[in-house]
């Protein structure tokens, strides 16, 4: 967004220092300041962020709604668990194929999503996590049926064994390297034409931009950094069950980009860190509230709600806000909600 | 595309041909037929629902025309029928338009908002971008600097970083217009460019369009209910009616033209 | 022969199921213009209303004073719909009535959030065990043709087809159908023509809730109460939807009883483990074809 010289360096720098300041939080735990049980949280935490970064260049950029996420997530897992368990495989292969192989699958729902107008989206997309969950149960000898699937810590290159420390630092190198590009990406030509295509999709073909292609562009984007997430989680948790990947997870990771801040890289992990990570490390620390079962689901549902209601920027701006009081310079990135309340009124008119 | 002679007189832009389109029996456009010349401002106009935005339609592609051929002489000055094409290939031959009511990304800033309208001369893949691969950046760079430039000619280079949906409608009716003049076209289209402006406005506006003709040497095709601007700024106009067609020419012809007064009887010349 | 009409008989009820779920869903969207994924959840929590009810005060009242079973539900499920009713009403009051101008996805993600808090309400309010709800009508059955059908499976059947029945009856017949319809063609120009949109809202929104409970009511004799009780029948729900089209009110009704016959004879005939998700799989390539589903027009936006 910034046109200076200076901002280019400026924001290497901003992501170099939260992968530094990530990657030391295994340091701490030996050091015994924070818990070890938080580095799992945490790690979680990231986790969620790729996963959400991909829904973001979908709901956020392109304005798609979908509800597969799940599925695509535990795909990538039990592919991972899969390759590297029963096949034998190294690791790196592991992650290639359950990248590639979701990938089909998100280019063909990516093609479907054309001859669809909007609303049958979230539907159609539910209907495929539906069916994948349902595969999970049932297609036993890759996935294991109820009783799961064990996987194990990645060995890189074949030589160097992870242990839980290390697998965490290999999740921050490998989610700040995706915040990075999802920034670049969407602060070109493509996010620009992605954009567009939110914006008006009549515009966006007018200006040049294939819906086909940009679409596809899209839900490949997305399903890839589910699946890379799924992967990732199962040589993180070094197990995974069918009844894991179902609704609410993907309710969740579209909860922590609605709160967190659509269209805002930081306000991926942000979001990840108040939906996934508080309930965990704050609310079931906070006697008689924190054994209240479903509590962390009604806070997210209200967020989600009181977010898209009042403050359509996300929890993101808040950061920007107080950044601006600083600086006292309001630039486009941090009047999201001015530009919002407009949009509003604009579908007004479109119901006519 | 070639079975007919695909032949147009060297100093026509855009030559519709019969063009018909029916809408479930209703016949919105009806044999139409007129020629644009290079380096004109040509005026298409009619009485509410003449069907002028759905002519707009047939030639940029968003309605296929039932009948007719719309020819158009592209960028490299090769003649083509543009009927049945993508929409999104229209562009890339040196088409481009406005809409009615001012399609821009409300989130984004007025300047990335033109920058769109360079989506097609990009050229760096997604992956270089992704990576931020130096010939990417300095193609990011010199579309900046061309969109700008185009900011300046439009008097709004103040506004660029602010977000467009914040703007007032007169400005962002430039930042549409800004955008449609960063791919280089060869026609532009305007989708009633003075509705909802004020007469300064409407004043500058038709300023500007002269302006952009000859800065950046296109022809533009308007559509415009305030027949002030029409009469004071196009060169030649077309007038139709219920999708037919009544008259074409300039605009003191057009005036006197008793089929045209006649279309037009009952409503005040410049209701707008 | 015999095998093919137990199998119809069942879709039937499953049908029912399904369409009193499926005329939640369209109510709400044809009067808000929004997708409810709501619908689901709410029909759980409403369900769960009924088996608190029936479990926990009057089964237990029932019992001590020799009062039969029966009624006890049926008093229950009385109390559930009245709950019901008055849930759509906060629903529509604290939440919906503010989206109005929400644009886009917004409105979708907000039923999601909705969604959420239904998730995480209900375990709060009725505890994380799973509950029984007993059938309506607790045992007997008679035979047709060879086939046997329980009573309550026949009282399931006739409701669905009852409820559904009035309701057609409700929008083509009386004042309040003709303001839903009209809210449902234009909701602005509805509103400017002097129809109380407000209270069609308000009355979609109730009676979403009370189809959902009914539907939860009916489904939660066969499995458990919990919080996935009404997951599948959601799916199957929302599948129908798109299979009828969202322009019409019969359109998503007659997508249900295709879906939960086409659900039966591909689970019976083909496999019964990978039969719905066949079923899945070819609405989705049918919607590639056929974007607007059985019944509906294609509705292009003006440039």
């Amino acid at each position: 967004m910034e046109k200076k010289k200076t901002f280019s360096m400026n924001y290497y720098l901003r992501y170099l220092l939260f992968g530094v300041v990530m990657s030391l939080l295994p340091v701490l735990t030996n050091a015994g300041v924070i818990k070890t049980s938080w580095l799992g949280i945490i790690g979680g935490t990231i986790i969620y962020t790729i996963a959400g970064l991909g829904l973001n260049l979908l709901l956020g950029w392109s304005g798609l709604i979908s509800l597969g996420t799940a599925g695509f997530m535990g795909m990538g897992a039990y592919i991972s668990a899969y390759v590297t368990g029963d096949l034998g495989l190294p690791w790196e292969l592991g992650i290639l194929l359950s990248v590639v192989i979701p990938l089909v699958f998100g280019i063909l729902i990516g093609l479907a999503s054309l001859r669809m107008e909007g609303l049958y989206l979230g539907i159609v997309t539910l209907c495929v996590s539906e069916v994948l969950r349902k595969t999970f149960d049932e297609l036993e000898p890759v996935t294991g049926g109820f009783s799961g699937k064990q996987a194990k810590y990645p060995k890189l290159l074949g030589i160097f064994e992870l242990d839980q420390k290390g697998t965490f630092i290999l999740l921050v190198v490998i989610m700040v390297l995706l915040m990075m590009l999802t920034y670049n990406l969407a602060n070109g030509q493509l996010g620009r034409a992605l954009h567009a295509m939110r914006g008006s999709q009549v515009a966006a073909q007018a200006m040049g931009v294939s819906l086909l292609k940009y679409r596809l562009i899209a839900f490949s984007l997305a399903t890839a950094y589910a699946s890379l997430s799924g992967a990732l989680y199962v040589h993180f948790i070094r197990f995974v069950y069918p009844s894991t990947w179902t609704l609410p997870v993907s309710l969740v990771i579209m909860a922590l980009i609605v709160i967190g801040g659509l269209r805002s890289v930081f306000g991926t992990f942000i979001g990840a860190l108040i939906v996934y990570a508080m309930p965990d490390l704050v609310l079931k620390n906070i006697p008689v509230i924190g054994d209240i079962n479903g509590l962390s689901y009604v806070l997210s549902g209200v967020l989600i709600i009181l977010v898209v209601l009042f403050y359509p920027g996300g929890v993101i701006n808040l950061f920007y806000k107080l950044q601006s009081l600083f600086t006292g310079k309001r630039s486009a990135e941090r009047a999201v909600e001015t530009a919002a309340g407009v949009e509003e009124n604009r579908t007004e008119e479109g119901h006519e | 595309m070639s079975e007919n002679n695909l032949s147009m007189a060297t100093e026509e832009v855009l030559r519709i041909e019969h063009l018909s389109i029916n809408f479930g029996g209703l016949k919105a456009v009806d044999d139409l037929s007129f020629e644009i010349r290079d380096r004109e401002i040509f005026g298409l106009i009619g009485p509410n629902g003449a069907g002028k935005t759905t002519v707009f339609n047939c030639i940029t592609q968003f309605y296929r025309p039932t009948e007719g051929r719309v020819l158009f002489r592209t960028k490299e000055g090769r003649v083509e029928d543009l009927v049945g094409q993508p929409v999104h290939s229209i562009i890339r031959k040196g088409l481009v338009r406005t809409f009615q009511n001012v399609e821009l990304v409300n989130e984004l800033s007025v300047l990335d908002n033109v920058l769109v309208g360079a989506h097609i001369d990009f050229k760096s893949s997604g992956l270089a971008q992704a990576l931020r691969l130096p010939g990417a950046r300095r193609e990011e760079k010199k579309m900046r600097e061309k969109a700008q430039e185009v900011l300046e000619f439009m008097g709004i280079a103040a506004l660029q970083n602010e977000v467009a949906g914040g703007q007032p409608y007169g400005v962002r009716k430039k930042v549409e217009m800004a955008r449609t003049l960063m791919c280089g076209p060869k026609l532009i289209i305007l989708d009633e460019p003075a509705a909802g402006l004020n007469d300064v406005e409407t004043q500058q506006l038709a300023e500007s369009i002269h302006q952009v003709r000859e800065k950046y040497e296109c022809t533009v095709l308007l559509v415009e209910h305030d027949m002030r601007l029409v009469m004071n700024i196009c060169d030649r106009i077309c007038a139709i009616s219920f999708g037919k067609f009544l008259a074409c020419g300039t605009p003191s012809q057009i005036q006197s033209d008793p089929h045209v007064q006649e279309a037009y009887l009952g409503e005040k010349e410049d209701e707008a | 022969m015999s095998i093919l009409l137990q199998l119809l008989l069942r879709s039937l009820e499953t049908g029912a199921i399904y369409a009193l779920a499926t005329l939640g869903i369209i109510i709400v969207f044809r009067t808000n213009l929004m997708i409810n994924f709501a619908q689901g959840v709410m029909g759980m929590f409403g369900a769960y209303i009924v088996t608190v009810m029936f479990q926990k005060v009057l089964y237990a009242g029932a019992t001590a004073s020799g009062m039969a079973q029966t009624p006890a539900l049926l008093l229950s499920i009385l109390a559930g719909v009245v709950g019901a009713i008055l849930i759509g009403f906060i629903v529509d009051i604290v939440i919906i009535r503010r989206t109005k101008k929400v644009a886009g996805t917004g409105k979708e993600i907000i039923t999601l959030g909705m969604m959420m808090i239904f998730l995480g309400i209900t375990p709060m309010i009725f505890g994380v065990d799973p509950m029984r709800l007993p059938k309506v009508i607790e045992s007997g059955e008679f035979s047709i043709l060879g086939a046997n059908l329980s009573y309550n499976s026949l009282l399931n059947i006739v409701l669905g087809i009852g409820l559904t029945v009035l309701l057609f009856v409700v929008l083509q017949k009386t004042k309040l159908g003709l303001a839903i319809r009209t809210t449902a063609s234009n909701e602005r120009t509805a509103r400017l023509m002097g129809v109380p949109t407000k209270w069609v809202t308000l009355f979609a929104w109730a009676l979403a809730l009370v189809l959902g409970t009914l539907a939860g009511v009916m489904i939660a004799p066969s499995t458990s109460v919990t919080l996935n009780l009404m997951d599948s029948v959601q799916v199957n729900a929302f599948i129908a939807c798109v299979l009828g089209g969202f322009q019409t009110f019969y359109g998503p009704v007659i997508g249900a009883y295709i879906i939960a016959i086409a659900n039966n004879l591909l689970a019976y005939y083909v496999s019964s483990v990978w039969g719905t998700q066949i079923l899945y799989v070819l609405v989705i390539i049918f919607i590639v074809f056929k974007p607007v589903g059985l019944i509906g027009k294609k509705i292009t936006k003006k440039v």
